[in-house]
């Protein structure tokens, strides 16, 4: 058995080259692709991860919206209702105060119709009685009546201030005196002198009638009127039954 | 005829170096690695093809292989371990070819790789634990083992390059005799398991290696507390 050195180390010598040259050509690259798929998977599962994290973010904000979307529903139909309760309690109100006022004023024009009505019933009433008690006072005829009026033309006559009876006495005209129907001379008489008294003075007296009094003397001038007749006392009542009804 | 397996005859000469066909037929076995490898590596991608696949699980099983046996990362024994099985597995099939001798039938071819095995042992020890540290392995488990140890490094080489040749060498030494003695198709099963043969010992060749050389590198590392400045470089 004989050892070829130089084949020995040729062959020491071709495997170190191919060594080398596979390194280079081989194991080098095959490797660094393994190692690069390797990261690009790596970086892919991050990736994934990364997406599936910001999924599970994005799906949770969704929630929370909907959940912020129910609640906001539930507020907005809360709000609804009051406002809805409170627009109707308004109206009702607002129906209830106008109702009120035209109930109101309802009953204020009623009133005021009442009052009108009654006063017109009152204003009636006097006339009616005014003509019932006119009717009855043209049937109080008389030396009594007629004496009763001329004391009350007399009274009338003094209360009247002296300046006016002055006045009445110089009135170049004449004075009337008015009954209801004619006098007799002896009334005349009698009217003649109290009315002289009363003034204080002999007047120039006339004596005339008008049926429109009723029964009555009232002593007229030129310038005033003494009414002292169921005429005059009746329209007197007339306006205070009309002015105090 | 075979000529005897323990003698190379030159095919010619180089000046003084004599080429053998062993030499021959590694030149190329290595021509054939380097041209299919480039063929294949040179348009790597993201997305791999079935060939591309092919290679990446080839390397993923150097991988795997390297660190199921060191405990540490294969990039530094990568090309070394995975060449040498490519290469030997490669060189034993090539006896499948007719007219083709094996080249790791030939003791030189075998001597050879042992004797790289040998001085990759040290160059990864002293790579990896510095000179000391390589040289602390032989101390393991204690000083007395020095010379043991020393013996030890040198009969595991001598016993790497003796097994394939061994093997390889009488694996084609039968079936030569069988075709020879039976006929053309007889040696047929025999070629069959001499590929299994050529692989199962290009894997305990490469796997031995590696086996010394995490050996050496384990061997070295100082035990725990002892200072470790003289291993500069603990990449291994």
């Amino acid at each position: 058995m004989k050892l070829d050195w130089w084949t020995l180390g040729l062959q020491a010598v071709n495997v170190l080259i191919l060594v080398w040259l596979l390194q280079r050509f081989f194991w080098r690259p095959v490797a660094a692709m393994i190692a690069t798929r390797k990261d690009a998977a790596q970086a892919m599962l991050a990736d994934a991860k990364s997406s599936q994290d910001k999924a599970a973010a994005a799906l949770a904000e969704i929630e929370q919206t909907r959940a912020g979307f129910a609640a906001e529903r539930e507020k907005i139909l809360a709000d609804a209702r009051d406002a809805a309760d409170a627009a109707g309690e308004a109206a009702m109100n607002d129906a209830r105060a106008k109702a009120d006022k035209l109930r109101k004023a309802a009953e204020a024009r009623l009133a005021a119709d009442k009052v009108a009505a009654e006063k017109q019933m009152a204003d009636q009433a006097a006339s009616l009685a005014v003509d019932i008690a006119e009717k009855l006072a043209g049937r109080l005829k008389g030396p009594e009546i007629s004496a009763a009026f001329l004391s009350w033309l007399t009274d009338a006559i003094k209360a009247m201030p002296d300046d006016e009876k002055t006045a009445a006495l110089a009135d170049g005209k004449g004075l009337r005196l008015v009954s209801a129907e004619a006098l007799t001379a002896a009334q005349k008489t009698r009217a003649n002198a109290a009315v002289a008294e009363a003034l204080g003075g002999k007047p120039a007296l006339s004596f005339d009638t008008d049926a429109a009094l009723i029964a009555g003397l009232e002593l007229r001038g030129a310038h005033f009127t003494l009414r002292n007749s169921w005429q005059a006392d009746l329209a007197r009542i007339r306006e205070d039954l009309h002015h105090g009804g | 005829m075979m000529s005897s397996p323990l003698q190379s005859t030159p095919l010619f000469m180089i000046g003084p170096v004599p080429v053998t066909d062993a030499v021959l037929v590694t030149w190329v076995i290595m021509a054939v690695l380097v041209l299919g490898a480039w063929l294949m590596s040179r348009r790597l991608s993201l997305r791999p093809s079935a060939r591309q696949a092919a290679l990446e699980l080839l390397v993923d099983t150097v991988d795997g292989q390297i660190r199921a046996t060191t405990g540490a990362s294969p990039e530094p024994f990568r090309a070394f371990i995975g060449t040498l099985f490519i290469y030997i597995l490669i060189a034993n099939w090539s006896s499948l070819i007719p007219g083709v001798e094996a080249p790791t039938a030939q003791l030189e071819t075998d001597a050879g790789l042992a004797v790289l095995v040998f001085l990759s042992v040290i160059w990864f020890g002293t790579r990896g634990l510095g000179l000391a540290g390589y040289l602390r392995s032989f101390a393991a488990p204690n000083p007395v083992m020095i010379p043991l140890n020393i013996l030890e490094s040198i009969t595991r080489t001598f016993s790497m390059f003796v097994r394939l040749f061994g093997n390889v060498m009488s694996g084609g030494f039968v079936i030569a005799i069988v075709a020879s003695l039976a006929g053309l198709f007889v040696p047929i099963p025999l070629m069959a398991l001499e590929l299994l043969t050529g692989l199962v010992q290009a894997y305990i060749f490469a796997i031995l290696a590696i086996v010394f050389i995490a050996a050496t590198v384990e061997d070295g590392k100082p035990a725990k507390g002892e200072p470790t400045a003289d291993t500069p470089d603990q990449r291994t």
